[in-house]
């Protein structure tokens, strides 16, 4: 758009839509105009119901949400904000502040790379790389998410993840995988969309204390 | 040296992880005697009487802080700090995915002593797999009366909640904990007032760390006493370090505090890999100002011998970076991470950790001169002690003691970066594309 | 407030006395220390301490400390001048400039901004940041009003703060985190609120600006003006910025006492329409043709003389003086008593005199520091719209109580601990209900905001709320009592200048006319009485002073046959309308920023509308139209001038005695707060009016007499049958935004409103397109299901251009059909 002084009033594409005042953003929803389905509005109301102010389940329901539609979609942020009587946009707000929360598409698999102090330190950049030429993205714009070729891996670099002890790792559909090898990110890729077990012999949970190892 | 381990005493074991195996260790007698044969004011004075320091970072008096917290029957409010996401600490998750029924424990001894009906455990996002362990060790505790109305016929009621975050380091600064807690973006509150007299929901709360309160059944059950008999007069007890990085033997390990460091490093984490020699560390995250291996190595790992070395135990999380780690871009990815948390509500955090990331980038890739360095130190200085909370410091520390420290390394990168700028595969290896950084869609 | 005690603190080695409590900064800027803010904003609620700009030294804590957020405490030392405060000051401004574009020479903020000023007096005069800014898309629609560049934000936090604690309407907030926070809406919708206009005063930055004001002055070749917004009852006090003799830009003229220093969009960018193409600028005579002064003076004075007592005047849209004359020349110069200023129903004197008591009078700013406050029989964002975030802040940050009584649901239902609703036209019901509300018999001060519009319902209504203030001791409570929110911007003013039938200037018994009975007064005819006497020919001629019955008065069809029927009809009117098509004589009205005169504030708050701006056309000021028109009907006012209009209007009304210019001043005068023990007097002279429904009268009789139908929800007939009308004013609805570019699009698409349970029943969901008829007459709209309406009932709005709710009215509540329409 120019700088320049604008001809009359500009035109905005929301309100040529036919955006009355009580259309805009401004609205609590109601549950009605939504279409929110019942399992969602349940386990939202279920949410809310533990915490002495509704609000606190403004992250639950945004989770709920996110695992419902792959990402937190602004029909999916109204029908959590109709169920929560909130604005859609202090969902969105709050969502838009937390890395796992997504307001944009994202796949269905996520990989998150740690490349943060200690894992950089045993090669996470490499991994990081290899992840990528696994999932046919550009390395550059995985540091900051990059979808796979085929749209379902989901690859982003990532801040410190709370597992140095077995850096370089990966987080993997939310479950920690290392220590890593290069090699290891092609099959976590292949076996992710074959829709198999992961790297079964990487995973955190399964390792003892490093003490008695 | 061997580990003393209190907390993770039997976690090599599958089954403490339920109630019955907790249980079958001995767990929550602390919890019965707390609730059966003690009033909250006698918890209180055992907890006050160990000097058990917090686990989190700033290493206040546990006891101390919950005796802030007023009496009388308004709501209050127990909020455990699980949000460790400070680079280097993994001790929180070791503690949560091996003994979950030792936190809850801990904290519904730690909700008695302080008066709080609801508690909620503030657990990091990432931390899938611990959320769930924590899920199901809750509705087991629920199950057999150590949570909810009435515990154990004292009248005492508690409400524990595990809420998971969703990903923000900030959320783990107590104050954006609560605002995250209800509902809101993860922003710091303005202090005071504190969290004690006005916390979650605007009532009394108080808050600590998984490490923090996994001690109380121990100190509960065994007496300040016993607890004072480990580690040193100002840092009693034993501690989960996290020891990370360049060495053999990376992992979470339980000490004495007070131990020489180098026990830590090189003999517990196995020392520097093979044909490497060590040359700094972070002694408490990432947070925590660098000590090199000469400075470091030789100190006792406590509260009291760090902050004489100008650094901090922190959250007792140890990074070791050995002679192939370059400084200036340890430098960076610290600066970028802080950057990346930033919550962006205060201007010398935001836009000073910014400002910070593209300075150093021009370091590493050549393109800043010494005076650059010049700032790069005064901007950190411009950021100490101007900020909302302590994040901005927190970069500014670290950042601020390599380039004291190692100005020669900055120099030497510098002019090495400018001489090969030909080489594209080089720069593109430790650069990011400017445009990726600090711009927005 | 409950005001702490005084200290003395130490500033800069000045000694300053300071409230305890009170934020540092407050205290400083007191002892004329000026400490920079740029977040710190008390009209928003509390500090956040985000910019870090008020830093300071305070003797005793190692650490600087934010002056906006530390209350002080007695004895405290501060420093703000040291060197370590410098340092800190420059590294804020510093860090600051370091996204900020510095394009000040191309910014519509130059010369009036925070940010140049305070970097030019407190920053460290260069910066050392050489590195790429962040960017954005610049500038964009915020709203259609409103343009965001976010390049220049510093986050401050203020205007997300203003929608989230001000307006509530949270639409506006920060997205993402950290460098990369930005100020957006959801989804990128534009954020259409009513009080959104107001973020472009706070910004302390070029960063949010107004499209109507883009690039059309720079400060240092425009005036401000300041005057008052007459667009609702809110009177908001506003300066306009004129550059050319024409309004630029209207901002807020903070007005604790009346505004808060907030502005509805209304006020703010209504002014756009005072150059709309319909606009009338000069005289006309039927069918629109031109005329000069003198003929259309002569021409409208011939039909009145004709008429004589057979006229009638109805006054809407006027300032005191104006409606002291309308009255006057009715009464005086036509001797006729059928003056009036309500357009439907409306109560005896008796029952307005009790209503206007001093002691039951409520100040706007009362209801800060109410304990509970009941809104009853208005929605305030419609009707006085800035009372609703006066309301909001009470909820807010004193924890005040709210109880809502109204049949449509309102915008402030959500912070309402009690929520009572009525079917349309049966409010009286509902005090009974009041009167048992623990949340205002546990109060101890109660502020009662009522709508003039229960007087549309019989008078018992009225009586039923007087009983109310009763029942809770409201009468000389300090802090407690009633606020109207009239129908018009200045409604109260026009009953004090005389507008009534039944009473003249002061609520005095009506002295002027010549059909007086025994006791002296006059009785005039009401609005309804007016329309059906112009329609039987029993008056013959009426003057309509910015009062337009055709869209504002219920029955239109009614209306219009009285129009018709009428042999002299004399308009003054802003705009051409339906009702200036069928006049004899159109004037033209200037609008509140060429007006010169006074107003009442529904508190009874006398503020001075000033004249701002050169009148366009050849428009005359009214005051003076009207005293040439009294003159030519052989009536010499002796009015030449505002002062001397409202010398004669203060002559006559006991309370405002002693007011003038030098008392009113920039604030306003509440006449109760200088002349309450008037007001008894006048309500002591004469006795009741017993044949217009006097306190405890016969209100059918009255009822019978003003032809108001009787009130009969019939909530028992059969669900099957139709729904109970409910109208309300829009915000929107009317020439403000229809004749206004700039707000067109707001302008209301007639809808209805049902419950979830009816229309499921009807068959209907929101956007069908439905018609909604009565006896004959209907109107088309689309259907709306809204949660919080009651079954049974059904709302339209009145005033829109198209379809208005008006046309279904007939003076009382009505049953309506809906059915879906097939388009
Ligand atoms: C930016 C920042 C991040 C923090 N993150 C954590 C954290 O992840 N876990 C934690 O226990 N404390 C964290 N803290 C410290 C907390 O603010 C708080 O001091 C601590 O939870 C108190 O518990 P403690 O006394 O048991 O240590 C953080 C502090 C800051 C300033
Ligand atoms: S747009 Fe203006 S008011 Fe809003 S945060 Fe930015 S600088 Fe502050
Ligand atoms: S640096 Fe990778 S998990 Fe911490």
């Amino acid at each position: 758009m120019s700088d320049l002084p604008p001809q009359g009033l500009p035109v905005d594409p929301a309100v040529d839509r036919g955006r009355a005042p009580e259309r805009s953003a401004q609205e609590i929803p109601e549950l009605h105009e939504v279409g929110c389905p019942d399992e969602l509005r349940e386990e939202i109301e279920e949410r809310m119901s533990r915490y002495p102010d509704r609000k606190s389940a403004s992250i639950p329901a945004l989770w709920a949400v996110q695992r419902r539609y792959g990402w937190c979609t602004p029909e999916g942020i109204r029908q959590a904000a109709a169920v929560m009587r909130v604005t859609p946009a202090y969902l969105e707000s709050v969502a838009s502040f937390y890395d796992l929360l997504h307001t944009s598409p994202v796949g269905e698999h996520q990989v998150h790379v740690c490349t943060n102090i200690s894992c950089w330190m045993r090669g996470a950049d490499e991994l990081l790389e290899a992840f990528a030429e696994a999932a046919g993205c550009d390395p550059h714009e995985a540091r900051h998410g990059a979808l796979s070729a085929d749209g379902k891996v989901f690859l982003s670099g990532f801040e410190c993840l709370g597992a140095c002890d077995i850096a370089p790792m990966a987080s993997i559909d939310e479950r920690y995988f290392g220590p890593l090898e290069e090699g290891d990110a092609a099959r976590a890729v292949e076996q992710l969309v074959a829709g198999q077990d992961v790297l079964p012999e990487k995973a955190l949970a399964k390792r003892g204390l490093a003490g008695d190892a | 040296m061997p580990e003393t381990r209190v907390l993770l005493e039997h976690a090599e074991d599958p089954k403490l992880r339920t109630i019955d195996g907790y249980r079958g260790h001995g767990g929550y007698a602390s919890l019965e005697k707390a609730y059966r044969q003690m009033e909250p004011d006698e918890v209180l004075k055992e907890l006050e009487d160990s000097g058990l320091r917090g686990r989190g970072g700033a290493g206040f008096a546990m006891g101390k802080k919950a005796s802030f917290l007023p009496r009388g029957d308004m709501a209050k409010y127990l909020c455990c700090n699980a949000d460790e996401s400070e680079p280097g600490a993994f001790k929180d998750r070791e503690l949560m995915q091996r003994n979950p029924h030792q936190l809850i424990e801990g904290i519904a001894i730690a909700a008695r002593a302080a008066g709080a009906g609801h508690a909620f455990i503030f657990i990091r996002g990432e931390y899938d797999l611990q959320a769930d362990i924590l899920d199901e060790a809750v509705a087991e505790a629920y199950e057999a009366g150590f949570l909810g109305a009435n515990i154990l016929g004292s009248h005492c009621d508690l409400e524990l909640v595990v809420h998971r975050g969703a990903g923000a380091y900030i959320c783990g600064e107590e104050t954006a904990l609560l605002d995250a807690l209800e509902g809101k973006r993860g922003n710091p509150r303005l202090k005071p007032p504190f969290p004690a007299v006005q916390g979650l929901y605007g009532g009394p709360t108080l808050i600590n760390n998984v490490e923090t309160l996994s001690n109380v059944p121990h100190i509960v059950g065994k007496g300040a006493e016993w607890f004072r008999g480990f580690g040193t007069e100002q840092s009693p007890g034993t501690k989960v370090v996290s020891v990370s990085g360049r060495v053999k033997r990376p992992g979470n390990y339980e000490v004495e505090l007070g131990i020489p460091t180098r026990e830590l490093i090189c003999d517990l984490a196995g020392g520097p890999l093979n044909g490497c020699e060590l040359k700094a560390f972070y002694p408490g995250g990432s947070s925590s100002p660098v000590l090199t291996a000469e400075e470091g190595l030789d100190l006792p790992y406590s509260f009291e011998a760090m902050a004489e070395a100008g650094s901090m135990l922190g959250s007792g999380s140890i990074i070791v970076a050995d002679h192939t780690v370059s400084i200036p871009h340890m430098a960076l990815r610290t600066a970028r991470f802080y950057h990346h948390e930033s919550c962006g509500k205060c201007t010398p955090c935001r836009e000073g950790t910014n400002w910070t990331v593209k300075m150093l980038e021009r370091v590493v890739r050549g393109e800043a001169t010494p005076m650059d360095l010049d700032i790069v130190a005064s901007v950190q200085e411009n950021i100490i002690g101007n900020c909302l909370c302590v994040l901005g410091d927190s970069m500014a520390m670290p950042v601020g003691a390599m380039v004291r420290k190692f100005r020669d390394e900055f120099e030497r990168t510098i002019a090495e970066a400018s001489g090969s700028l030909a080489e594209p595969e080089r720069i593109a290896a430790v650069q990011a594309p400017p445009e990726a950084i600090g711009t927005m869609p | 407030m409950s005001k702490g005690r005084e200290v003395t603190i130490v500033v800069d080695g000045r000694e300053v006395s300071a409230v305890e409590g009170e934020m540092l900064h407050d205290a400083a800027t007191r002892g004329d220390v000026e400490i920079p803010v740029f977040c710190y904003e008390p009209k928003l609620g509390d500090p956040v301490g985000a910019c870090r700009m008020c830093l300071v030294e305070i003797e005793g804590i190692p650490k600087l400390q934010t002056s906006c957020s530390t209350p002080v405490r007695d004895g405290m030392v501060v420093h703000t001048r040291t060197e370590q405060v410098k340092e800190a000051q420059n590294a804020v401004v510093e860090f600051l400039l370091v996204n900020h574009p510095l394009d000040c020479p191309v910014c519509d903020k130059g010369g009036e901004c925070p940010l140049q000023d305070i970097t030019m007096g407190w920053g460290p005069g260069k910066s050392r940041f050489t590195d790429p800014k962040r960017h954005f898309e610049k500038p964009l629609p915020l709203s259609p009003l409103v343009a965001i560049d976010r390049e220049r934000c510093i986050l401050c936090y203020r205007c997300v703060r203003f929608s989230q604690e001000v307006a509530e309407d949270s639409q506006l907030q920060l997205l993402e985190r950290g460098d990369r926070t930005y100020v957006g809406t959801f989804d990128e919708r534009p954020y259409v609120a009513p009080f959104h206009g107001n973020i472009t005063d706070i910004c302390p930055v070029g960063a949010l600006t107004n499209y109507t004001y883009r690039f059309r002055a720079r400060p240092w070749d425009v005036e401000e003006a300041g005057s008052v917004c007459t667009l609702c009852p809110s009177q908001c006090n506003v300066s306009f910025t004129v550059r050319d003799e024409q309004v630029k830009r209207v901002i807020a003229r903070d007005n604790e006492e009346v505004d808060d220093g907030w502005l509805c969009d209304r006020g703010r960018y209504g002014f756009e329409m005072f150059g709309a193409e319909e606009r009338v600028t000069g005289p006309q005579l039927r069918g629109g043709a031109e005329a000069g002064w003198e003929e259309a003076i002569a021409k409208a004075a011939e039909g009145l003389r004709a008429a004589g007592a057979a006229s009638a005047a109805i006054v809407g849209d006027a300032s005191n003086e104006e409606g002291y004359l309308v009255q006057r020349l009715l009464r005086q110069a036509l001797g006729s008593p059928h003056v009036e200023s309500r357009r439907a129903g409306g109560p005896s004197r008796e029952t307005l005199l009790r209503l206007a008591l001093p002691e039951l009078a409520l100040r706007t700013r009362d209801i800060d520091e109410a304990d509970a406050i009941l809104v009853v029989g208005t929605d305030p964002l419609h009707e006085m719209s800035i009372l609703d975030l006066r309301i909001r802040k009470a909820i807010r940050r004193n924890g005040a109580r709210l109880v809502v009584a109204t049949d449509r649901p309102t915008a402030l239902d959500g912070g309402a601990a009690a929520v009572h609703r009525y079917a349309p036209g049966d409010a009286a019901s509902v005090f009974s209900e009041l009167a048992e509300s623990d949340v205002l018999r546990e109060a101890e001060k109660v502020a009662i905001v009522w709508g003039e519009r229960l007087g549309r319902e019989d008078e018992a209504t009225l009586h039923a709320l007087l009983d109310l203030a009763e029942t809770l001791g409201l009468a000389g409570n300090d802090g407690s009592g009633l606020l109207e929110v009239p129908e018009l911007a200045n409604g109260r003013g026009l009953r004090e200048a005389g507008c009534l039938p039944d009473a003249g200037p002061g609520l005095t018994l009506a002295p002027f006319g010549r059909i007086s009975r025994p006791n002296g007064a006059s009785m005039g005819k009401t609005t309804e009485e007016i329309r059906a006497a112009l329609e039987s020919g029993e008056l013959k001629s009426l003057i309509l002073f910015g009062a337009d019955p055709l869209r504002d008065f219920p029955d239109t069809a009614a209306w219009e046959r009285a129009l018709t029927a009428a042999e002299h009809v004399v308009v003054f009117s802003m705009f051409e309308n339906g009702t200036t098509a069928k006049a004899d004589v159109v004037f033209p009205l200037e609008t509140h920023a060429e007006k010169d005169g006074t107003v009442t504030h529904p508190d009874g708050r006398l503020q001075r509308v000033r004249p701002s701006a050169a009148r366009p056309g050849d428009i005359r000021p009214n005051y003076g139209v009207l005293a040439e028109l009294s003159l030519a009907l052989g009536h010499d006012t002796g009015v030449t001038s505002q002062p001397s209009a409202f010398a004669a209007l203060a002559n006559e009304v006991p309370f405002y005695s002693g007011i003038d210019d030098s008392v009113i001043t920039g604030r306003g005068i509440r006449w109760q707060d200088l002349n309450a023990a008037k007001v008894e007097k006048a309500s002591g002279a004469g006795s009741p009016d017993t044949e217009r429904g006097a306190p405890g009268g016969s209100t059918e009789s009255g009822d019978a007499a003003r032809g108001v139908a009787s009130a009969d929800p019939a909530p028992d007939a059969s669900p099957a049958s139709g729904l109970t009308l409910g109208t309300y004013r829009d915000l929107w609805a009317g020439p403000i935004t229809e004749l206004n570019p700039p707000l067109k699009f707001l302008q209301p698409q007639q809808r209805v409103e049902v419950s979830p349970a009816d229309a499921e029943r009807l068959g209907l969901s929101s956007g069908d397109a439905v018609r909604v008829s009565q006896n004959g007459s209907s109107i088309e709209a689309r259907a709306e299901i809204k949660e919080r309406v009651q079954q049974g009932v059904c709302f339209l709005i009145e005033g829109v251009g198209d379809a208005n709710a008006n046309e279904l009215l007939n003076g009382g509540p009505v049953e309506v059909e809906i059915r879906k329409v097939e388009s």
